[in-house]
């Protein structure tokens, strides 16, 4: 990582960024995330990387503690819950992709689909990651890879096809 | 080839450019005479293809200041510092708890925390060696010089019956007064003493009761103006009839 010119670091972060704001659909909760993932790198120098493993077990750690947070998420979710309070309140704070995505046909159904089949198409389709180090970074088998991208893929599709008049190209802001 | 009609999986790696160069070829070709899977496979790549598109430079940070590499890591080995210092105090702490519960314990015996550990003491200074002040090996001898310097003190009794004949007596004294070591020997040179002393503040009346300090063990109680301290070798079965006599007697 320290490696890195300042051009392919702003890349790498831009990357891991992408990668955040998909997931989290929310910027501040993604610059946590990016901020965490290169923490986490940076503390565990003793795993030294290539360059081209670097990028996807970056993309492993983001997605880990992406998924550590959704589990206090959801604990704290139903701690809420417990204390009379409604859970979906809390959800509906994280879902404000319209802020961040052009409003834009492709964009649109991308942001339809699950976040499981979003996560893998980044990383398979944007980052070019291979189905293995996919399954890595995911922590599921590469059958469950090859499954969910073919479903990911149809769902895309069908999201697509269905609507297939892209509305006037917006920002919402 | 076994495999001519390709898999979806295999479709997958085919707009992935996962294949090998070899089957990339077969399928490509196998494409070629399926034009129904060919759009679809097509279809797939478009998407890709426009996602791509739609997505680059997205997650470029608007205006805001790129994370700065050398000052997450300025902040990662400030925070491993920082916990390798708390680390280090915990350390401390417990090094000194530790350090202080150690001076603690040999203040402790030091000061006899432990009941009659000055009994003890006394025991394995004077009761081997030849330095008494007395040598008596008649009792009413031993007696009438424990009467002359502890007017309170009741009886001695005999402990012949336990095989065991006065030696000889010293007169101690520590911070809490005046106190006497009484030893006793058997045929087989085999001693055991008999400790007394005011109770002074340090030193409350205490209940009866017996304890082993290495090869020794103690039988203590207090009765009149005295504690009592039998100490006797660990081993030595006697030790509990001539304590249950001295304790009568006294």
């Amino acid at each position: 990582m320290h490696n890195l010119d300042e051009q392919q670091w702003r890349e790498l972060l831009q990357r891991l960024r992408r990668f955040a704001l998909w997931l989290t659909r929310e910027p501040g909760s993604a610059d946590d995330l990016v901020q965490a993932t290169v923490e986490r790198a940076l503390s565990r120098r003793g795993q030294q990387r290539e360059a081209e493993a670097l990028r996807a077990w970056l993309f492993t750690i983001l997605y880990r503690l992406f998924l550590d947070g959704k589990r206090r998420e959801r604990l704290h979710a139903r701690w809420l819950s417990w204390f009379g309070r409604s859970a979906m309140a809390y959800e509906a704070v994280g879902d404000n992709t319209e802020d961040i995505v052009l409003a834009q046909a492709d964009l649109q159904a991308f942001a339809q689909l699950s976040t499981e089949q979003r996560a893998l198409l980044l990383l398979v389709s944007i980052e070019g990651l291979s189905y293995k180090e996919a399954a890595a970074a995911l922590e599921i088998p590469i059958g469950t890879v090859m499954s969910r991208l073919s479903r990911a893929r149809a769902a895309l599709r069908e999201l697509t096809e269905g609507n297939p008049q892209p509305p006037a190209l917006r920002r919402l802001k | 080839m076994t495999r001519l009609i390709p898999g979806e999986d295999e479709l997958h790696a085919f707009i992935d450019d996962h294949l090998a160069p070899g089957r990339r070829a077969e399928v490509q070709a196998w494409l070629a005479a399926n034009p129904q899977e060919a759009a679809r496979v097509e279809a797939w790549r478009n998407d890709a293809r426009r996602l791509r598109a739609a997505l680059a430079g997205f997650g470029e940070q608007p205006g805001a200041a790129t994370l700065d590499l050398r000052q997450v890591q300025q902040r990662v080995r400030q925070r491993r510092q920082r916990r390798l210092a708390s680390a280090a105090v915990l350390l401390l702490a417990l090094g000194v708890g530790g350090l202080g519960g150690w001076q603690a314990r040999e203040v402790t015996l030091a000061g006899s925390e432990l009941p009659m550990a000055d009994a003890v003491q006394a025991h394995r200074l004077f009761a081997g060696s030849e330095a008494l002040d007395i040598q008596a090996s008649d009792p009413a001898q031993l007696r009438a010089w424990l009467g002359r310097h502890f007017s309170r003190v009741g009886q001695l009794p005999d402990l012949a019956g336990y095989g065991f004949q006065p030696v000889g007596a010293r007169l101690l004294s520590n911070e809490q007064g005046p106190a006497a070591l009484l030893v006793f020997q058997d045929r087989n040179g085999q001693r055991i003493s008999l400790f007394l002393r005011s109770p002074g503040d340090r030193y409350e009346r205490m209940p009866q009761g017996q304890r082993v300090d290495g090869q020794l063990e103690a039988r203590y109680w207090s009765h009149g103006a005295y504690n009592f301290a039998l100490v006797s070798a660990a081993d030595d079965g006697r030790g509990a009839g001539v304590g249950e006599a001295l304790r009568l007697g006294l």
